[in-house]
């Protein structure tokens, strides 16, 4: 579930944008180091993991602001550059504010301990992130379809300039998709916190899968990255079963197989 | 601060470049310091740090009369970076003795390193095969051998819990882990013990769910972890959440100890059994006054990392004390033999295969009712020093200069 | 010509600044950045998977230098055909994809190569690197550095004219062309997944062989050469030199790995600066530190529109 939502984030400002954004793992660190931060501040989880998803989604409009919005015309290869400099920068202002230790963070008080469903004991923390993220997923895709203001977005996607000639600003448009998914990245960092603990490489594991996760839904096609998102969580756990080593691993073998073959996505129509 | 930077800067630049000759004054002793500030070991780095140069400031930074220069390095816990910023501290600052680097992998390929260039290298991991199928002249091991860290944790733990005959392993998939899993293997079968089932994990994993999954659909007795630092934490944590621990009796057999400990909750630690090269109760007139120090300065406890990093540190200050002399060829000729009453208590070092032969500290961490105070984590309930036995030693023959 | 005065100089040069080590090793990313740059600058191409080529042929050569004591030229030979030969497979595979699908396919591919690294142990020492690769000698003793570096530069200048004699030619027009407009080069009748995919055996070529000067520079191929953390690094290199230039991947390369090497040692945090010149120099100097220069010597000088950094 934690895929699909960092899937869909990063699905969203590639669609959108067009954009390769290589610092969505370091806007999912951010996020759950703000997390740890806001509850040392207040003392209380639920209020923290409000904040920090806010907080990364303002870094967001910041960056796309300053930065982002200058690179539209330019090659993939600037703007590869440009957000990797800035997952650098994340990375090393988190190491310097917060330590290069790992932290742990537990998880607030009602969300310990376990459920024995039966076939095996779940720990109750991850089943609430796995209906949190659903949720989210649920909200986000709810707002891109039902809304106009989402349906704009998803036009966007489509086709640019259709957008821009109908008189929507489209670069409001571009500023909100990038603070929308960083805000997406943030909450994901956010729920992860308690159950891989923080550390500063975090964000380089989910960005690789994050990008297999749109490469498998197709480019832009949201629905398909919360699928793709599931389908990998689930490939992963099944392969962990019989070959733990390559459970990561194999996730690229099915990526590279997925655009070579079909392109568009297991669910793209493009 | 900001003066001190820019001056590092300048010699940076210096050193990047001008020879050894022109820089190092002939005087100096330079002592490269192999720590990692970035990569998998960036939070044991600093660390490491801490405890060499707590050793090197109580001799005033100087032996044997002259000034002590003390680099360090950082290794980025990756081989080819390690030897390349060795080689050049070699090269460039002229240092001609090495501690580090925490990773028992890159160990090995900075261990080649001291043999090429000629260095003395002191380290401490779980690897045997420095002192063993790698040895040289040039390295030496301070922490246990897997072999004594085996030995001592099975035993000890069956002892307490003679019927645990089923074990799970939790393995982190390079040389540490390898040679210590070995170990375990070998010993285990002493105790008719059967392991039903040996993951390997790479270094750096987070993301334990489905090894934890798989551990517990094998209805283990036992889980061993074979990891370290964050890894364990990750582990041990998640082993928890999955309701495997405390049911069943969780073993780390290379931790850490305070350092991975503290991060763990005490529920978390109930029922756990830790196998460490230093647990900060030791009872050494050196260890108490080291707590004391280490404790005054950076208020936790010292765990194994600042530790050994002290006691190598003090270990080859001791050779160059017997050797009365810094020329490498003399200290390492003083260091094979040497005895001391250190850290650990009675120290060894085996002249054939530059192996230390010292205790090996287990424990049982205490449930959180039994805790007299916040850091009071766990008891040790025995040490071993079972060296290897001779037919497990793959060092044949140290070699020669 | 005044550029091989610069280069002339520069390898004379080096290794009275930096320790010959560090001047080879600069050497030898740079001809990684020329193979890169065939790719990137020339044909268009962002290939984040480069470092597959170079560790493939590093791990092959080291294997066989340490295992077969095979000599340096065999060595050398083994390197740039396994470097040519996995490109041409992984190039056959990535050129039917375009854009950001592109990018991630070199991307997934090379962590599948990665994978493979990482699980053979018994081979490539997995996490520990392939170590004790051996330098054998050439008539010179290459263990003495200073020699190696002189070997190392001759064969950078070897490969610098071999690049500048192809990107000159009538195929390098064509890769640039297909650059401009894909469709437009199609349609004057190139066979353009061809032109891309010599593009990519070139590159991989030139990859190869900076993969066992490599190995035998340190005696080791970490696991670290065959990473995406490795292949990003000759990309950003190539940006920050300025793609749009022959030469940029050479200075890309003296920046980045005299950055890298320098600052570890005065601050662990230096990647932080790092980051930081990345978004300097596209939010400002597109063409990196070509453009820059460019725009030093023409700034009296009327705006021309032949400026090769031009997009």
């Amino acid at each position: 579930m934690l895929y699909a939502l960092m899937g869909l984030g990063l699905s969203l400002i590639t669609g959108v944008l067009n954009i390769p954004n290589f610092a969505h793992g370091a806007l999912f660190a951010v996020g759950a180091y703000l997390l740890v931060s806001c509850i040392n501040l207040t003392g209380n989880f639920w209020i923290a993991l409000l904040v920090a998803p806010l907080g990364v989604a303002i870094l967001g409009l910041v960056i796309e602001y300053a930065g982002v919005r200058r690179l539209y015309a330019a090659g993939h290869d600037y703007q590869l550059l440009f957000t990797f400099g800035l997952a650098l920068i994340l990375n090393e202002l988190i190491i310097v504010i917060w330590g290069p230790v790992g932290i742990s963070q537990l998880p607030p008080a009602l969300l310990r301990g376990g459920v024995d469903l039966g076939f095996t004991f779940y720990p109750k923390y991850r089943l609430f992130v796995m209906v949190m993220a659903g949720l989210l997923v649920l909200l986000t895709w709810l707002f891109l379809e039902r809304t106009r203001y989402g349906a704009i977005m998803r036009a966007g996607i489509e086709n640019k300039e259709m957008v821009s000639l109908l008189g929507i600003d489209i670069h409001r448009l571009f500023t909100v998709a990038f603070a929308l998914g960083a805000f997406l990245a943030g909450i994901a960092g956010a729920l992860t916190a308690p159950i891989r603990g923080l550390s500063p490489q975090m964000g380089v594991d989910m960005l690789g899968i994050a990008f297999v996760v749109v490469a498998l839904g197709g480019l832009g096609n949201l629905l398909g990255a919360i699928a793709a998102g599931l389908l990998i969580g689930v490939a992963q756990a099944v392969v962990a079963a019989y070959w733990t080593e390559a459970s990561t691993a194999v996730i690229f073998a099915v990526m590279a197989l997925v655009l070579l073959v079909r392109p568009q996505g297991i669910l793209g129509i493009r | 601060m900001k003066r001190r930077a820019i001056l590092k800067a300048g010699a940076a630049t210096a050193a990047l470049g001008f020879p050894a000759i022109i820089r190092a004054q002939q005087k100096e002793v330079v002592i490269l310091g192999l720590w990692d500030q970035t990569g998998a070991f960036a939070d044991v780095g600093p660390l490491n740090d801490r405890g060499m140069r707590m050793a090197l400031e109580e001799r005033d930074m100087k032996i044997l009369g002259r000034p002590v220069k003390y680099v360090t390095r950082d290794g980025a816990t990756q081989a080819g970076t390690s030897t390349r910023r060795a080689e050049e501290a070699i090269d460039g600052e002229g240092a001609r003795f090495m501690i580090g680097p925490w990773s028992s992998g890159v160990a090995l390929a900075v261990s080649e390193v001291a043999k090429r260039k000629k260095v003395l290298h002191l380290f401490s991991g779980g690897t045997e095969d420095i002192s063993g199928s790698r040895c040289h002249r040039y390295s030496f091991q301070w922490a246990a051998s897997p072999y004594t860290a085996a030995k001592t944790v099975v035993d000890n733990f069956m002892k307490a819990n003679p019927k645990a005959k089923r074990w799970h392993l939790l393995v982190a998939d390079y040389a540490f882990g390898w040679s210590v899993e070995k170990y375990i293997k070998e010993v285990g079968k002493a105790h008719g013990l059967e392991f039903v089932g040996a993951d390997r994990h790479p270094l750096g994993e987070r993301e334990f769910s489905n090894y934890v999954q798989k551990a517990a659909a094998n209805r283990p007795d036992v889980v061993a972890m074979i990891n370290f630092g964050g890894d364990a934490v990750a582990g041990a944590r998640e082993i928890f959440n999955f309701g495997l621990t405390p049911k069943v009796p969780l073993i780390m057999s290379w931790s850490s100890g305070v350092e991975e400990l503290i991060q763990l909750a005490p529920e978390i630690r109930e029922n756990m059994w830790v196998g460490t090269n230093f647990y900060y109760t030791a009872d050494t007139p050196v260890a108490k006054e080291f707590v004391k120090n280490y404790r005054a300065k950076f208020k936790t406890p010292p765990g194994y990392a600042p530790s050994a990093s002290y006691s190598m540190t003090r270990l080859m200050l001791a050779g160059f004390d017997k050797a009365k002399s810094v020329e490498v060829e003399a200290v390492i000729k003083a260091l094979e033999g040497i005895e001391v009453n250190d850290l650990l208590g009675r120290m060894r070092v085996d002249g054939a295969t530059h192996q230390t032969l010292r205790p090996y500290f287990f424990l049982r961490c205490k449930p959180k009712k039994a805790m007299k105070e916040e850091l009071d984590l766990a008891d040790v309930i025995a040490t071993g020093d079972t060296p290897l036995p001779k037919e497990y030693a793959a060092c044949k023959d140290i070699g020669g200069f | 010509m005044r550029a091989w005065i610069f280069i002339a100089v520069a390898i004379v040069a080096l290794p009275l600044i930096v320790r010959p080590v560090i001047a080879s090793e600069i050497w030898i990313f740079a001809i990684f950045g020329l193979g890169l740059n065939l790719l990137l600058g020339y044909t268009g191409l962002l290939s984040f998977g480069q470092s597959t080529f170079f560790g493939s042929a590093a791990y092959v050569a080291g294997w066989l230098l340490k295992h077969y004591g095979i000599n340096v030229f065999f060595a050398l030979g083994i390197g740039v055909g396994v470097g040519a030969l996995s490109a041409l497979v992984v190039g056959y595979l990535c050129v039917q994809r375009s854009g950001l699908y592109f990018i991630m396919l070199t991307f997934a591919l090379n962590q599948l190569f990665y994978f493979v690294a990482y699980q053979w142990t018994t081979v490539t020492g997995g996490e520990d690197g392939m170590q004790g690769v051996p330098r054998p000698s050439l008539g010179f003793d290459f263990s003495n550095p200073l020699l190696y570096y002189a070997f190392v530069s001759a064969l950078f200048v070897l490969s610098l004219w071999a690049m500048k004699r192809i990107v000159e030619s009538p195929l390098g027009r064509i890769l640039q062309a297909i650059r401009e407009n894909e469709l437009r080069a199609e349609a004057v009748g190139y066979n353009v997944p061809r032109f891309k995919l010599l593009a990519f055996v070139i590159g991989g070529a030139f990859s190869g062989l900076a993969g066992v000067l490599y190995a035998m520079l340190f005696g080791i191929v970490p696991l670290e050469a065959i990473s995406f953390v490795f292949s990003g690094n000759v990309v950003f290199a190539t940006l920050i030199g300025g793609s749009g230039s022959l030469y940029g991947p050479i200075i890309g390369s003296f920046v980045f790995i005299w950055l890298s090497e320098s600052m570890s040692v005065v601050w662990a945090r230096w990647p932080l600066l790092l980051g930081v010149a990345f978004v300097i120099v596209v939010l400002f100097f597109r063409g990196g530190v070509v453009e820059a220069w460019n725009r030093l010597w023409r700034f009296s000088r009327p705006k021309t529109s032949a400026n090769p950094s031009a997009r």
